[in-house]
């Protein structure tokens, strides 16, 4: 229960020193020691990590986690950032803002944290960002995909201080949009999840399809509820509205779900374009098995057999080898927002927060899941994640994707200044 | 002497209150104000519980309102903290007006039922109406303006005008129980019988110690969207109710000084339990589980009867 | 139109039934004990553990783990309520529910520490995978099996507690404490049997929620246990033919709702609860007082 390398007596003495420090002591006395901030440029580089620890979506946490440790344990191998030794501290974000806001404060203020990353859920994100403002550090989100927080708080409001590693709504919205304007489909149908995610992403889906295919008919929708354990009403929704093809933005848990109960009503059987934006999460990959049906459109943030070149198939097989799993996207993109953060404080020299902002701006890495670039203007990365049909392959356990489609970012992602229709694809250059 | 106690344990409250917010690091400063916060929330929550014996899992439901008042008035009509704060405080308050109107009619496991029914229509509505509340995603960019010409921007300057009201809530709640109308509810709480064959009306004095538990709560949720710099859609479920609960139990339910106590030992353990486990929850867990078990009347409780033995004992001791 | 009208009906059915397993256990508890049990969920969620690992190590015979994994589960509730639960009786409200909160927050975590934090996609049923064709679409057979289980509890319960010695006791119990104590019933005793028996229905709901809901996570109780409670109450707190019913009412319409009101929320179903519990608080089959 307790983390590696603390004894009982440790636990005891810290946890009163602790209590003193935060209770009373703290209060009047500077801190010292233990819970000084670190401001010299020497020294340990800490990152402060927040995900989803807790809940049913506690899987997610570990992923991320999987990810992070890999790369303190290979930095720190190889004689850390700069020679300085990298130090990760978690804590469990929950999903409720005030709790994600305090874990930042407890992080920059308390433990003396350089740089924080993750964040999974979105409302936290943008309750994060005047808070980051303040603190000003550095913060590389990993999982939360709302456009609104590079588009508004990095690009309108100023919040330089955030950046984001993993890809937006844009992927799950636009993109999907250009894989089906080439599919026999032209009556559109969803099931999503009932909050903003699930009405952004569709909406982009429906503009950008619309856009590229005028005289697509988008003929139902049917939002699901925040922890819905029974999609069998809105699977009926969809089979009465007899649409071509189905989009669906439900993650986790609640997309295995939905999956079964869809192919138990015989869905897959006359609805024959399926896109799935996150169905090619790990979770779902492996918790659906064999029971994923071929030909689905699928994607996320990141897929293990792309891109198929030498650092991505090293990266999978040393990932696998230290954790008996295939790396989940949020492991990659854990993994890559701590070589990121290493990278920038190599390239200034610093780990100064403005030295740092600097230096990721515009800034070219190589991880595995290809060529990362961050957007100056937005700092939102930019890197092309796969579409692809399922199919079956007797090397792995569960559906794979077959027949890929690369729509680059550069494609499919808005762009600044964030307002009218230039802004969005499909560009004209 | 015994009868200024209070007046000086209070007294000295608020002089290391003013030295955290002189002295203290920044980190330290917020969670002090997450402890005042939690303590204006459960210090109004418990005047229903502690004192009327009602439990309600719809007051996270009034600190939203609160939250959301507060930031709806900042976004749309007047960036004024002090009307922002009245505003959220107004919201919650005609929530738990008419709220309050049809949950009084019971008691016992069917108020708590009845509150948890509408707490969950007001979540709901706050998730749903997303024009309004911005759903899931909240409403952000909450700025802190001046106060009367004093900047309250930064934390350090902030910090008190959270201790100002969090003083306001000990004083008021305090003169509240030690009026007529808090000995009446805590007859009503003890027998409600011979309250209402004493003439009073049961319900109207129940439905004002809801209002006012309600206001408290929203005036912690309208700090809270200053504090936080946005409003929560999680703010108003069941869960955030059961906090005032939990913090009231662990302080000591009967006492009033328990739900600050409380807020105390529930934000600095949970701090503590953090840097050492992810499993913090379990720890709560297992932490409740004990107290129901063994130490019912919470801290505050607990060290009252532990008082009271020594000094019985002592006085036999010198009488001997 | 027809077919869908069909199809919309049979999922709320199934629905309702569904809840009614959880939800019987609970309104168990309640009528007898007086107690409110957060934790009826997690002994759902337990049961769905439970019986997913047993049936693993049975070479995926999913009878043997539902036969199996709810008694595991009666383990636990008995060790909750004759160790802690009875110790609270006499105590206000506030007390009782953070009890069994408390419950909710330590095998949330445990189950997390257990089997991880990840959801479990769970295997399918053997005999039971497929599909059959009504009114031109398909229904999970599954689905059936559940509606068709609902009512046999139903009856069981109703057969119990009408026919036999011990549904007698239990009658006399839950009216009456201390008169059913002043004639010689050994009521603590009767107490830890009915909670027990409530955890066993709780559990079985859990297993049974292994192929129809078709994934375990941890925290999987909490969003079943606020339906069970919604269901309990419309149907009147403690009367079991009100919670069958209020299952169905439930079912059907959050089924209805979905498919013919977009806007459709769970909002519509607090208000429902919320007038019962105002202009019937004793449900359906209750007196008025």
């Amino acid at each position: 229960m307790f983390k590696k390398g603390l004894t009982r007596r440790d636990f005891v003495k810290a946890g009163l020193l602790t209590a003193a420090a935060t209770g009373l002591g703290a209060g009047v006395l500077k801190p010292t020691g233990l819970w000084a901030a670190e401001a010299k440029i020497k020294g340990p580089v800490k990152v402060g990590y927040q995900a989803i620890l807790s809940g049913t979506l506690a899987g997610y946490g570990e992923f991320h986690k999987m990810g992070v440790d890999m790369a303190v344990e290979e930095i720190n191998a190889a004689g850390g950032i700069g020679g300085a030794k990298l130090e990760v501290e978690f804590r469990d974000s929950t999903l409720k803002n005030p709790e994600a806001i305090k874990n930042a404060r407890y992080f920059v203020d308390s433990w003396g944290a350089d740089f924080l990353a993750g964040v999974d859920s979105s409302g936290q994100a943008l309750a994060l960002a005047p808070v980051m403002a303040q603190l000003d550090k550095p913060l590389m989100v990993t999982h939360a995909a709302t456009e609104k927080l590079t588009e508004q708080e990095v690009f309108k409001n100023g919040v330089k201080q955030i950046f984001r590693i993993c890809t937006p709504t844009y992927q799950d919205g636009n993109a999907a949009a250009f894989v089906a304007k080439d599919l026999p489909a032209m009556k559109w149908a969803t099931i999503s999840p009932k909050y903003e995610y699930g009405y952004t992403c569709w909406g982009m889906f429906k503009d950008t399809l619309g856009k590229l295919k005028p005289g697509t008919e988008f003929v139902a929708e049917s939002w699901a509820p925040f922890g819905t354990t029974d999609f069998r009403a809105h699977i009926n929704t969809i089979m009465d509205a007899n649409p071509d093809g189905l989009y669906s933005v439900e993650w986790a848990g609640e997309l295995i779900t939905m999956m079964k109960q869809a192919d138990q009503a015989g869905l897959f059987k006359k609805i024959k374009h399926v896109m799935l934006p996150v169905g090619a999460a790990m979770d779902v990959l492996e918790g659906l098995g064999a029971e994923m049906p071929d030909n689905i459109w699928i994607s996320g943030r990141y897929f293990f057999l792309y891109p198929d070149n030498p650092k991505n198939n090293e990266w999978v097989a040393a990932f696998q080898k230290r954790w008996k799993h295939y790396p989940a996207y949020v492991s990659e993109t854990g993994y890559s927002s701590i070589y990121a953060f290493k990278a920038a404080v190599e390239a200034a020299g610093s780990k100064d927060t403005k030295a740092v902002i600097e230096a990721l701006e515009g800034m070219e890495f190589d991880s595995p899941a290809g060529k990362r670039v961050f957007r100056k203007e937005d700092h939102q990365a930019m890197y092309s994640v796969p579409w692809g049909l399922t199919k079956a392959d007797p090397k792995y356990p569960f559906k794979i994707m077959g027949k890929m489609v690369v729509i680059p970012p550069e494609e499919c992602f808005n762009r600044p200044p964030f307002e009218g229709a230039a802004s969005m694809p499909p560009f004209k250059s | 002497m015994g009868r200024y106690l209070p007046y000086m344990a209070f007294g000295l409250l608020i002089v290391l209150l003013v030295c955290i917010g002189l002295f203290a690091d920044r980190f330290v400063l917020y969670l002090t104000m997450r402890v005042m916060l939690l303590s204006i929330f459960a210090l109004g929550y418990n005047l229903l519980l502690g004192r009327t014996g009602l439990l309600s899992f719809g007051h996270a439901a009034f600190y939203a309102a609160g939250s959301y008042g507060m930031a709806l008035f900042y976004l749309h009509i007047n960036p004024d903290p002090l009307l922002g704060i009245l505003a959220g405080v107004g919201l919650a308050v005609v929530a738990s007006l008419v709220i309050g109107f049809f949950c009084v009619r019971h008691t016992e496991i069917y108020f708590a039922m009845l509150t948890l029914a509408f707490g969950m229509m007001v979540f709901s509505l706050i998730w749903n109406l997303r024009d309004i509340t911005g759903g899931d995603d909240g409403l952000v960019g909450i700025g802190r303006n001046p106060l009367l010409g004093f900047s309250i921007a930064k934390d350090s300057q902030y910090y008190f005008l959270v201790v100002f009201f969090f003083a306001l809530t000990v004083w008021i709640i305090h003169r509240i129980r030690s009026s007529p109308f808090g000995l009446v509810l805590a007859g009503i709480s003890e027998n409600h019988q011979r309250a209402s064959f004493a003439g009073i009306s049961i319900k109207s004095y129940r439905l004002a110690a809801f209002v006012i538990s309600g206001a408290f709560a929203g005036l912690a949720g309208s700090l809270g969207a200053m504090l936080e710099s946005n409003s929560d859609p999680f703010s108003a479920h069941w869960t955030h109710s059961a906090e005032p609960v939990l913090v009231s139990l662990i302080g000591g339910l009967h006492t009033f000084s328990g739900p600050i106590v409380g807020s105390v030992l529930f934000v600095v353990l949970r701090e503590i339990i953090e840097r050492f486990t992810q499993n913090w929850m379990l720890w709560l867990g297992i932490i409740l589980l004990v107290i129901i078990m063994g130490f019912r009347g919470g801290a505050m409780g607990s060290a009252e009867q532990y008082l009271a033995r020594w000094g019985r004992k002592f006085r036999e001791e010198s009488a001997s | 139109m027809l077919e869908s009208l069909i199809h919309v009906c049979l999922a709320g059915l199934s629905k309702g039934m569904f809840i009614w397993l959880v939800a019987s256990g609970l309104t168990l508890i309640f009528g007898v004990l007086g107690v409110l049990n957060f934790a009826h969920g997690s002994f759902y969620m337990l049961g769905a553990y439970f019986c997913y690992t047993l049936l693993s190590m049975f070479s995926d015979n999913f009878w043997l783990g539902l036969a199996l994994g709810p008694l595991c589960v009666c383990a636990v509730g008995f060790v909750v309520e004759r160790f802690f639960l009875r110790y609270v009786y006499h105590l206000h409200l506030p007390y009782q529910l953070l009890l069994t909160f408390a419950f909710v927050i330590i095998f949330d975590n445990l189950v997390k520490i257990l089997w991880g934090g990840g959801s479990i996609g769970s295997p399918t049923v053997t005999g039971m995978a497929g599909s059959v064709s009504i009114a031109g679409r398909l229904f999970p057979t599954y689905s059936l099996f559940i509606m068709a289980v609902g009512p046999l509890v139903a009856l069981g319960l109703w057969l119990m507690l009408e026919k036999t010695w011990a549904g007698r006791i239990i009658r006399a119990a839950s009216s009456d404490r201390e008169m059913a104590s002043a004639l010689g019933v050994r009521v603590p005793a009767l107490y830890t049997g009915v909670f027990v028996f409530g955890t066993w229905l709780g559990a079985m709901g859990g297993g049974l929620a292994v192929p129809y809901v078709g994934l375990l996570t941890p925290g999987m109780g909490e969003g079943i246990i606020i339906d069970a409670f919604v269901v309990a109450v419309i149907g009147g707190l403690g009367s079991l033919k009100g919670a069958f019913l209020g299952a169905l009412i439930i079912g059907l319409l959050s089924s209805f709702g979905t498919r013919f009101i977009p806007s459709f929320d769970m909002f519509l179903i607090f208000i429902l609860m919320a007038g019962v519990l105002l202009w019937r608080p004793q449900g359906f089959f209750g007196e008025a007082s």
